[in-house]
């Protein structure tokens, strides 16, 4: 149980996807303007990274693995998201229609989103078992989400703020980014091995 | 929106700051009923022409959009080709992505953790964490039904749209 709980912990804050392994900037730009976005499409990418990595763990383990057909990660990977977005696409839209009306426009994002294949790749190295790489990939998206909404709430802030013209807009974005980043690296201190 | 939704039990204030508003094209009006179709609001500069491109197909915007279409009451008199800005609840949007997403992704991780830790199988906790997303699935329809009755997750007119405004809700977006 410990040893899930330092797994967990280790990929959702020492690890962050965004803020340590700096995957899935452009969401993190770019659907960060407001908390209740940012919340959305963070709960939209934990839900396909963590049912594309199910299957990206099963694919790995009985068919590339043992067939040694490892040269073709990249594109089953990438075939394997884009079919878990249709899959969330589907099931949202068939489940309630109002959701798909509300949620439907960030799904698409998803699937260009590469923490999604980041996140597949390292678990691949990591050979874990089905239920380690699920939680890593679970606590890996929620490191992403909890970053998301994180800096939507200072976004927010920073609207009401006297910016400078020069740093306003992105500039401002960035600097704010590589602080929360610095505030991040702290958890590194925190041992997980 | 149903035809036979309710008034939702906290109307939506149009000066809320947690309002999340959004660009609609009106598509097509019959009776007192009028069919909105939200704009791409993403592209920078392309807001406007994304809803007229004639390309048409599976995976193409105009396919997508044309499958994210909804109705409203048509209190306002639009007309074919009108475009309005329409707004949702900020907390209807935190709602619907916790029952969507949260609530079945739960589930199905309490259903392999339950599954790990008897049978100790990676089969085992596959296809009970399976079983889990599905009942999680079912679940989050039920709710979402439930939130639908209650007129919670309704989209609402707030006002027409002109083409700079439509461009600044476009550019606080992306």
């Amino acid at each position: 149980m410990q040893e899930y709980i330092l797994l967990m912990v280790g990929a959702a804050l020492v690890n962050n996807v965004i803020l340590a392994r700096f995957l899935g900037l452009c969401s993190f730009m770019g659907v960060t303007t407001r908390i209740d976005t940012a919340i959305g499409m963070g709960l939209a990418t934990t839900f396909v990274i963590t049912v594309s990595s199910m299957g990206n763990w099963g694919v790995e383990q009985y068919l590339l693995e043992p067939y040694h057909l490892s040269y073709l990660r990249t594109v089953t990977f990438i075939l394997i998201i884009a079919g878990a977005v249709q899959f969330t696409e589907m099931t949202v839209r068939k489940v309630s229609p109002p959701l798909f009306q509300m949620l439907g426009i960030y799904l698409p994002l998803i699937t260009t989103n590469c923490a999604v294949l980041g996140v597949a790749l390292i678990l691949v190295e990591g050979k874990m078992t089905f239920i380690a790489a699920t939680l890593f990939a679970f606590a890996s998206s929620l490191g992403y989400s909890l970053v998301m909404v994180i800096f939507a709430g200072l976004r927010e802030r920073l609207a009401l703020a006297e910016v400078p013209r020069l740093f306003a807009g992105p500039p401002i974005g960035f600097i704010v980014a590589s602080l929360l980043a610095l505030a991040f690296l702290g958890f590194s201190g925190i041992s997980t091995t | 929106m149903p035809l036979n939704a309710p008034v939702p039990e906290h109307p939506i204030d149009p000066f809320s700051a947690d309002l999340v508003e959004g660009v609609a094209r009106v598509v097509a009006v019959k009776g007192d009923r009028v069919w909105l179709e939200p704009e791409l609001t993403s592209s920078c500069g392309g807001c406007a022409a994304s809803g007229l491109c004639g390309a048409k197909g599976i995976g193409t915007a105009a396919n997508r959009l044309e499958i994210r279409r909804f109705e409203l009451v048509n209190a306002a008199q639009l007309v074919v080709g009108e475009r309005v800005i329409i707004g949702v609840d900020g907390r209807a949007l935190l709602k619907a992505s916790v029952t969507a997403y949260a609530l079945p992704l739960v589930i199905m991780l309490s259903a392999g953790a339950v599954a790990q830790n008897i049978a100790q199988s990676d089969g085992v906790t596959m296809i009970a964490m399976a079983s889990g997303l599905a009942f999680g699935l079912l679940l989050a329809r039920w709710i979402a039904r439930w939130l639908s009755t209650r007129g919670q997750l309704a989209p609402r007119f707030l006002r027409r749209a002109d083409a700079e405004e439509a461009c600044k809700i476009s550019s606080l977006e992306s």
